[in-house]
């Protein structure tokens, strides 16, 4: 696995597909790490799109610093690696803590990069997400990553989902446990210590901008994703139907496939976000349905507005 | 090189690497131990002094846990390793700190940071090993115990009475954290174990997708225009 040098880090980075191709930058949530990808890798590639995925500081094979870990070096990590990947077209997707992260690297260098598309993400930190996500760390404190695992999956992931997979559940667990420590996980958890709200600087982001949220997270909430879509000039709501936070994970194919599809509408002159909000079809190859107009896309019921 | 402990004898991890593996943590958490022994005064008039208690004491039960739960056998490599050990976790001064006593301390949690954070014992046993087995018991218990006993160790580094030093601070327990690594790979590497694949394991819940042929590459979801 090729290691990238990013200030006195080493990152570990894989890159897939056409080196001439348009590029995907793919950025891991808390737990993930470069394996976690693998469907995408496929699928994009066969898209002719050349894709990078890569471990954050603190997670799978990169460095990981034993006790600061701040949010703008791993945006000078992206950096480092979308600079690697020379002219071509560059389009930056990242995943819940790696939305954040896609986030603030697209505030500050948004002229670097094509398209951006946040995945259950999140600008600010509001008193239901802060508490959240002191719980899941005081889980991950007393009780171990095991734990952390534990309060994730169904957090996460459909019941559906969970069901089919039961009889892995255990080996998911030990995997997760054995790839990641407490004390890197604690300190990406940490970075959100002295978290700013990003919002007063979502309308710097002058790049086509597909914001995803799954229909039933309720971890990142629609009122999370919306603050993006309201502030962020060229953007579009896309919620993905019956899906939960973790909704690259439990529904890859389709996911792929709407990274692919915005990256070529943006490539073509297509794409016009319009701040618009649409939901995804429900398998890959499906058009987008527009959502229904008077009706409220922040409410779980359908009341008219 | 294999990532695991083992091959098992008679379903039990070998005593030759149970008896290496507890020696090494014995010399780290002894030292850990000696090193909280001489910080603790003998009356507590501070909160933190009643934490180095608790740590002083949890760090007492892994040394008789290990001592007890190891199937000892006679090793003659030991006989130098313990002593390159040893000289390792002797105290280090703090470069950068005037205050000697608050350099002491520093370097005091960076070699608990590093003792509780870099070696993962439990992670060596092989899968489906038994949870009843004394020494996987006793693998399991120090790391999940480490995980709390590091929290002490967290709050006093990253505190803000070190915040005006915060780069010697890293410095500190980066450099520890450095030297616990090299002599923990160094053990494992003894005993042909190398953990250095884990990032290569496949996610157990992971679906696949079938990657599209490059004919068929066209846009596949079109925009349904309100």
């Amino acid at each position: 696995m090729p290691t990238l040098t990013s200030g006195s880090r080493q990152i570990s980075y894989v890159l897939d597909g056409p080196s001439d191709g348009p590029a995907f930058v793919l950025v891991n949530g808390l737990t993930q790490y470069i394996k976690i990808w693998e469907p995408f890798r496929e699928a994009l590639a066969g898209r002719g799109f050349r894709v990078a995925t890569f471990d954050l500081l603190g997670q799978g094979n990169s460095d990981k610093p034993s006790l600061f870990i701040g949010q703008d070096d791993q945006v000078a990590v992206l950096r480092d690696l979308v600079d690697e990947l020379g002219d071509q077209p560059v389009f930056l997707a990242g995943i819940s803590f790696g939305a954040v992260i896609a986030l603030r690297y697209a505030i500050a260098h948004s002229d670097r990069i094509s398209g951006l598309v946040p995945m259950s993400a999140f600008a600010e930190l509001t008193p239901q997400l802060s508490l959240l996500g002191n719980a899941l760390r005081t889980g991950l404190v007393l009780g171990g990553t095991t734990y952390l695992q534990d309060l994730l999956f169904p957090m996460n992931l459909s019941d559906d989902y969970i069901t089919e997979r039961l009889d892995r559940l255990e080996d998911a667990k030990r995997k997760a446990w054995l790839i990641n420590d407490l004390y890197a996980l604690q300190n990406l958890m940490e970075s959100f210590i002295d978290f700013q709200p990003l919002t007063p600087q979502l309308s710097s982001i002058g790049v086509p901008t597909m914001i995803m949220n799954g229909e039933f997270d309720f971890f990142t909430p629609r009122k999370l994703h919306e603050s993006l879509r309201t502030h962020i000039p060229d953007s579009a709501l896309v919620i993905v139907q019956r899906a939960y936070h973790a909704f690259t994970l439990e529904k890859p194919a389709l996911s792929a496939a709407l990274l692919a599809q915005f990256a070529d509408d943006v490539l073509a002159g297509r794409w016009h976000g319009g701040k618009k909000v649409w939901i995804a079809p429900e398998e890959p190859g499906g058009a987008l349905i527009p959502f229904p107009a008077n009706y409220d896309h922040l409410r779980a019921l359908p009341l008219q507005l | 090189m294999k990532p695991f402990l083992g091959p098992l004898e008679h379903g039990r991890i070998p005593a030759l690497q149970q008896t290496r593996v507890s020696a090494f943590l014995i010399s780290a958490h002894g030292a850990l131990t000696r090193q909280l022994g001489v910080a603790i005064p003998a009356s507590l008039h501070h909160g933190w002094q009643v934490e180095l208690h608790s740590q002083y004491c949890r760090e007492m039960e892994i040394l008789s846990l290990l001592g007890r739960a190891t199937s000892w056998v006679p090793d003659p490599a030991l006989v130098f390793q313990m002593w390159q050990w040893e000289m390792a976790w002797l105290p280090r001064p703090v470069a950068g700190v005037e205050d000697r006593t608050q350099g002491a301390l520093i370097d005091l949690a960076a070699f608990g940071h590093a003792l509780h954070t870099v070696i993962r014992p439990a992670a060596l046993l092989p899968e489906g090993f038994p949870d009843e087995d004394p020494f996987a018991l006793a693998m399991r218990r120090i790391e999940f115990e480490s995980g709390r006993l590091m929290q002490a160790q967290i709050l006093f580094l990253k505190g803000p009475q070190l915040a005006p030093v915060r780069n010697v601070v890293a410095s500190a327990v980066e450099a520890r954290h450095a030297q616990v690594r090299e002599l923990w790979q160094n053990l494992l590497h003894s005993m042909e174990i190398d953990t250095s694949g884990r990032h290569t394991l496949t996610p157990a819940y992971q679906a696949r997708v079938q990657p599209v042929p490059a004919a068929a590459a066209q846009p596949s979801v079109a925009i349904r225009e309100p």
